[in-house]
């Protein structure tokens, strides 16, 4: 769990560093300070039944669900072998595969298809749940709150998952929403509310394993996990408006935390440092591998464009 | 084929039952689409049409789901479900309400094919109503199939027939892209001849409704029986009207229309959408940019008033396009010879 944690890490970084050399054709939003909780998230999922759906930023989540790293790097990068041969990009990831249904550019739009993908669980009786990963910032979004009220209303096996990490964009969540305890809120629909530390890995694993549990059995569930946001809203993006203590303070990064329980808990600290090491060393060759990738281009749109091509003559 | 004749909402009705007894897959989904649901004893209501009839006695309340009132949150799950596997019908009531949820439809069912570069597809089809003409006023009268077709992903379809109507929603089941199915409330009741099994339909294949050498009239829906009217009066003064009913607005069956404008030379297409850069328009477009050079007159788009639909009875039939309208227009079309 450690050394995924630590490779989504690396990953975000080395995606910056591309960012820089101009490699990536927009804007990225790393997930910096969720990594630890999306790992402990995907341990209590089985890909095979499961599907999660996620926010714009999702590039943690999709890993952590088991997606090729190689065509998650090339899809954000824009290039022939990516998820979708990067027609879609870091907002839109797509790996039903790896129990990742879809991530989205809509706030919120992605949680009514989780329930979706809950539906079509219970209809077949496969057992899977449909998970729906969202930030506070989609908290007060109608689909949010709709899918909510409906996955009581059907006794859908749904789990919502709130990553409360403070911000939307660089509005303050205590700012944008009337009521600030959001378990309060999921329970008053009737849901399961649950919190997690997101600082804690064996918290949220423990969590998570009771929270898809209850859910499985068609009892819809919301969990609250706090994570910090470790970089602005996209990389690049103008942080003056996060306050100091916010900024990459190492006390503050549940990454941090968790190796410093690991190493009291009794693993050396060099098993620690080459296992950080040689994630980092495979996230910089996987994206450098995927730079060096054919730029997706005029064939592969036109393509799509005979299919789509509305008057036909 | 038998010679028996039955109305759109029984067709639909029938090929729901077909489709949902030879698949599983097939469930549907919508506000009190079996009715009653949470009423001890209820019989329910089988829809506000009544065109989902029988289906939840039938297929059970699990496959036959009534929702709450809440679009976004039922047609963003029906996508969901379609992208895992399912292959549901959804309803929305009135096309008007596609407000409520227009992101799932813009921004998810429209581009989930596309942007998993067709490892998804979309087997779903929404059923939702149109039309104006029995006084519901703004807010439960809209046709939005000009609107919905400018979106690329989606397919729409305006059946005028029982046949179409249930060929066309058997074919969206069978499609990878999701189908809107734009039923007009007032053809509900309206009969027509029924077919055997109900065929699926081919979709973006037109069909010519009559045949004639001097105007060819475009027409969808609602229209198609405005059309016939006019094309028979016009008989009567020795013009020869040629009807074409497209069937689907995305894809647009182009080529049907230019096979028959380059004979008559003269365009006339009726829409209940708006005058202005709707599905009029977009025909009007894509037949002079096509075939400029056959036309003997300038097409005429002949449309609703640009208001919202009024809700007296009067000033609805003013606003909705009218038999006099298509025949004043082909009169004077008649005596234009550009191309001669």
């Amino acid at each position: 769990m450690f050394g995924k944690a630590c490779f989504i890490r690396a990953f975000e970084g080395a995606l910056a560093r591309a960012y820089d050399a101009g490699e990536v054709p927009g804007l990225v939003h790393l997930c910096t300070g969720a990594e630890v909780a999306e790992v402990a998230l995907a341990d209590a999922l089985d890909p095979a039944v499961d599907q999660v759906t996620g926010s714009h930023r999702s590039h943690g989540l999709v890993l952590a669900m088991g997606a090729d790293p190689l065509a998650v790097a090339k899809e954000i990068l824009g290039r022939i072998g990516g998820l979708s041969d990067g027609l879609a990009g870091t907002q839109h990831l797509i790996a039903p595969e790896n129990g990742f249904l879809t991530s989205n550019g809509i706030v919120g739009a992605q949680v009514p298809l989780a329930a979706g993908a809950a539906l079509t669980a219970k209809v077949k009786g496969a057992g899977g749940v449909g998970v729906a990963v969202f930030g506070d910032g989609a908290a007060n979004q109608g689909a949010v709150l709709e899918s909510m009220n409906l996955a009581v209303a059907l006794e859908l096996p749904v789990l919502f998952v709130m990553e409360n990490n403070g911000f939307g964009q660089s509005t303050a969540s205590t700012y944008a929403s009337g009521s600030t305890s959001f378990t309060q809120r999921a329970a008053s629909f009737g849901l399961v509310a649950m919190q997690a530390d997101g600082f804690n890995h064996i918290e949220s694993q423990q969590v998570f394993a009771q929270a898809v549990k209850k859910a499985r059995k068609n009892t819809p569930v919301f969990v609250e996990i706090s994570v910090p946001r470790l970089d602005g809203h996209y990389y690049g993006d103008d942080i003056s408006y996060m306050p100091e203590a916010h900024m990459k303070d190492t006390y503050d990064d549940p990454l941090h935390v968790m190796r410093q329980f690991l190493e009291e808990s009794g693993t050396s600290a060099s098993v620690l440092e080459s296992i950080m090491l040689k994630q980092q060393a495979r996230a910089v060759q996987v994206v450098a591998e995927a730079s060096s990738a054919i730029k997706t281009g005029p064939l592969e749109i036109k393509a799509w464009h005979q299919s789509l091509e509305a008057v036909r003559g | 084929m038998v010679s028996c004749q039955t109305t759109i909402s029984e067709a639909i009705n029938q090929a729901l039952h077909v489709e949902m007894a030879a698949d599983d897959k097939v469930i549907c989904i919508g506000e009190d689409i079996a009715g009653g649901a949470g009423v001890d004893g209820s019989e329910g209501i089988g829809g506000v049409f009544g065109v989902t009839m029988g289906l939840a006695q039938k297929f059970g309340r699990a496959r036959v789901i009534d929702t709450p009132i809440s679009e976004t949150s039922f047609v963003g799950m029906a996508i969901g479900a379609s992208m895992t596997g399912l292959k549901p019908v959804v309803e929305i009531m009135f096309c008007d309400f596609i407000g409520v949820c227009f992101d799932q439809i813009l921004n998810q069912a429209a581009k989930v094919r596309f942007l998993s570069n067709g490892r998804i597809n979309m087997p779903l089809v929404i059923r939702t109503t149109m039309g104006a003409g029995d006084g519901s006023g703004a807010m439960h009268s809209a046709s939005l199939h000009g609107l919905l077709a400018s979106v690329p992903g989606l397919t729409v379809a305006c059946p005028s027939n029982a046949a179409d109507a249930a060929g066309l929603l058997r074919a969206g089941l069978r499609s990878p892209d999701p189908m809107i199915l734009l039923e007009h409330k007032g053809l509900y009741g309206k009969s027509s001849d029924a077919v055997d099994e109900w065929p699926v339909a081919v979709i973006g294949e037109g069909r010519f409704v009559s045949r004639g050498d001097d105007i060819t009239i475009v027409a969808v829906g609602a229209m198609v029986r405005v059309a016939e009217a006019a094309a028979k009066k016009l008989a009567l003064e020795g013009i020869n009207v040629e009807i074409i009913d497209p069937r689907t607005i995305n894809p647009l069956d182009l080529k049907i229309i230019i096979s028959s404008v380059e004979k008559t030379g003269r365009l006339i297409v009726v829409d209940e959408g708006p005058n202005y850069i709707g599905f009029a328009d977009g025909v009007i477009s894509a037949v002079t940019q096509s075939c400029f050079d056959v036309l003997n007159a300038a097409p005429r788009s002949i449309c609703p008033l640009s208001t919202p639909v009024p809700y007296a009875a009067m000033a609805e039939a003013a606003w909705l396009p009218s038999l006099d309208q298509i025949i004043e227009a082909a009169n004077t079309m008649m005596s234009e010879n550009y191309g001669k």
